[in-house]
């Protein structure tokens, strides 16, 4: 047993106590490559994944994609990898683009600006195949993917397993997160 | 002109897996000088991350598959890149065809036969589940076909399959222990599980038998030779057509090089066995080596699955057990045709751990689920969620292949292209199971189970065995018919796919295929 990693309680009493690490969207400590998304477009994406699991900006979500569809296919880690052999970095680039294709001909501004309401439009839009003026890359593909990233971020790692009460039970434990 | 020309072995092999491995160990020991070229880099155990995150870089990274068809997956979800493939992130679910998939032509007039029966096989099967080391139960396993009492017991019976349980009863079919290759207790030198349910990310302890603790440890003391990040892109042959002389391959920088071989076995994954004589044509092989039937990448199958989820009213622990399965249900699985219209047999692989994320993980079932609704659902599914998984037979049609497409890939070579279209009765079959799978959830206590789409599972064919150069690409021990030191390995081979995992059956036809070799050496390098 003491391969295996118990750390469930440990982070649960650091939450407890307020010592969570705070971790800025698209500044997680992991990954050191300047990022390839431009600013405007993590924030677009830390936005969109957040709505599809609630504290994945918070986890890093946009430098864990930026990160990983920026560098060689076979040292990604991202889901993307199962299903499509081509670049990654344009597909979440076409896909940002598609959300503020569809904020900005619904709304008439930028998907940052949205509220609430608005932006849960779009997330419905996109995971129904409704969108309007978002074609490509395919919305629902696109929701499916960065679902699964985000999911990644907030119930993959051994702090998601924590927040989900589960052990982690490792053989080997992840060096970092991602 | 190739850029490099490396010295002369008695034996190549393409791919470095279970297949591979297992070949490579065998020959080594028989005394062929072997050198096993692997398309991906190095691995070691302690890559074996227990993380689905860090686990995908276990996964395929080489040229990309077109895939077409009503039966289109994640096909580099299912292959490996680096040392051991695919055997790396296996599930060790370890089946027998029954005796009846090795006749399906003769009884039921389609797909097509075997030229083995399983009586052929039989032997094989049993020294590979003392090779591999398998835990399960002979006598509760009653609807597998007979064999050697397993090495080992089976693994405890989980929670989620306690649950499932009482869904088979009350329907009237029988739930047991799962036949896995996975160590239920300290067997031949490696650990015994414990159950953590990180399988697909591997297994560095070595409970469940992979390549970097089984076949590379041996194949390496017998002095087989392993060359990484070396892409195979084409077989070479003698001026008559007759004979392989070895292959081509490109390094990591793209660099070619000649590696000259008396043996040449491809055993990479389904798809690349079959392009890889398809890319080796030549003036004697306008269509590709082994081509002289026209069947070259032809028959290609798959398992029909579906997946059937719920959450149970007690507490099931999901994130324990093993990935593969930690229970079986084959009961029925002789009747091929279990209703007008529908054919094909089906199998039952119970309580499969799971974890939140991933393609297989808690999330990814309910895909429709985000924001709060997948919050809430999530913690309610890590305590109580159960799954199963029906695997259904493909009938083999010519119809569906693999084939070069006119694309390029990232070395320029032509992108392999796959047509998978699930033959109508065979989807009948399929919609049987998906009903009969609701059912066993209802009946076990689950208020609203749903059902995953219809998906397909393990590649099989294109390069099918048979005992007639006019209609198959190998004879039965994987020899091309019409080069004759040209062999494959993997399931690349099968004629027809039934409706089980197929790694115990390829591991036992690489066996057989091995002593024919070692039988017949001096014919082969001459």
């Amino acid at each position: 047993m003491n391969r295996r990693r118990f750390i469930a309680n440990i982070l649960r009493i650091a939450a407890l106590f307020g010592v969570a690490p705070r971790v800025v969207a698209g500044q997680s400590q992991e990954g050191s490559r300047p990022m390839s998304l431009t600013e405007p477009e993590a924030e677009t994406l830390s936005k969109w994944c957040d709505l599809l699991a609630p504290g994945a900006a918070r986890a890093g979500v946009a430098r864990y994609i930026d990160q990983n569809a920026s560098g060689g296919f076979g040292d990604s880690m991202l889901l993307l990898r199962y299903l499509d052999s081509g670049a990654m970095l344009p597909f979440y680039r076409g896909g940002i683009a598609g959300i503020e294709q569809e904020s900005q001909h619904r709304f008439s501004m930028g998907f940052a600006r949205l509220d609430p309401q608005q932006s849960a439009e779009i997330v419905a839009a996109a995971a129904g195949s409704k969108t309007e003026a978002w074609t490509t890359p395919d919305p629902n593909f696109f929701y499916f993917i960065s679902r699964s990233d985000a999911v990644d971020m907030v119930y993959g790692t051994e702090a998601g397993f924590a927040r989900l009460d589960i052990p982690y039970l490792a053989h080997i434990a992840p060096p970092k997160p991602w | 002109m190739s850029d490099h020309t490396h010295d002369p072995v008695d034996v190549v092999i393409a791919g470095s897996g279970i297949a591979g491995g297992t070949m490579a160990a065998e020959l080594a020991e028989a005394g062929f000088s072997v050198l096993v070229l692997e398309a991906g880099p190095q691995r070691k155990l302690s890559e074996m991350i227990s993380s689905q995150i860090w686990s995908r870089r276990l996964r395929w990274a080489g040229p990309e598959v077109i895939e077409t068809g009503d039966l289109v997956g994640a096909a580099n979800f299912a292959m490996g890149w680096g040392t051991g493939g695919a055997g790396l992130h296996w599930y060790a679910n370890w089946y027998r065809l029954h005796p009846d998939d090795f006749r399906v032509r003769t009884l039921h007039g389609k797909s097509v036969d075997w030229p083995i029966s399983y009586e052929d096989l039989r032997p094989w099967y049993d020294h590979a589940q003392t090779y591999f080391g398998v835990s399960g139960d002979a006598k509760a396993d009653q609807w597998s076909p007979q064999s050697q009492p397993y090495p080992m017991p089976p693994l405890p019976i989980s929670r989620q399959s306690q649950a499932l349980k009482k869904g088979f009863d009350a329907v009237g079919l029988s739930l047991g222990p799962n036949s896995l290759a996975i160590n239920s207790q300290s067997y031949d030198g490696r650990a015994g599980c414990i159950l953590d349910g990180w399988c697909d990310a591997g297994c560095p302890i070595g409970a469940l038998a992979n390549p970097l603790v089984l076949q590379w440890p041996r194949a390496f003391k017998a002095g087989a030779m392993l060359r990484h990040n070396a892409y195979v892109s084409k077989i070479t042959t003698d001026p008559s057509g007759k004979r392989a002389t070895g292959v081509e391959y490109l390094d990591a920088d793209g660099a070619r090089h000649l590696q000259p071989a008396s043996i040449v076995i491809p055993a990479c994954h389904t798809i690349w066995n079959a392009r890889l004589l398809l890319l080796s044509a030549t003036d004697h092989h306008p269509d590709g080596l082994g081509n002289g039937s026209g069947l070259l990448g032809r028959h290609f199958t798959s398992h029909a699955l579906t997946t059937i989820h719920g959450l149970f009213p007690d507490e099931t622990e999901p994130f324990r057990g093993v990935t593969g399965a930690n229970t079986l249900c084959l009961e029925g699985y002789d009747d091929k045709t279990p209703a007008k219209g529908a054919f094909g047999s089906r199998a039952w692989l119970a309580a499969q751990a799971t974890k939140p994320n991933d393609l297989l993980g808690l999330a990814l079932a309910r895909p429709e689920l985000y924001g709060a609704a997948l919050d809430d659902y999530m913690r309610r599914a890590v305590r109580h969620y159960g799954n199963m998984t029906v695997l259904c037979e493909e009938t083999s049609i010519p119809e569906n292949r693999i084939e070069l497409d006119s694309r390029k890939d990232r070395f320029g070579l032509p992108t392999a292209k796959v047509t998978n279209n699930l033959p109508k009765d065979n989807a009948a079959r399929s919609d049987l199971a998906k009903a009969e799978g609701l059912k066993i959830f209802k009946a076990a206590g689950v208020s609203e189970p749903w059902a995953g789409q219809r998906a397909p599972m393990h590649m099989i064919g294109g390069t099918i065995m048979g005992d007639d150069p006019a209609t198959s690409v190998t004879n039965s021990y994987g020899q091309t018919h019409n080069v004759e030191n040209l062999f494959l390995a993997g399931a690349s081979l099968f004629p027809t796919p039934g409706a089980v995992n197929p790694t115990a059956t390829l591991v036992a036809l690489v066996f057989r295929t091995a002593k024919y070799i070692s039988d017949n050496r001096a014919a082969l390098l001459r």
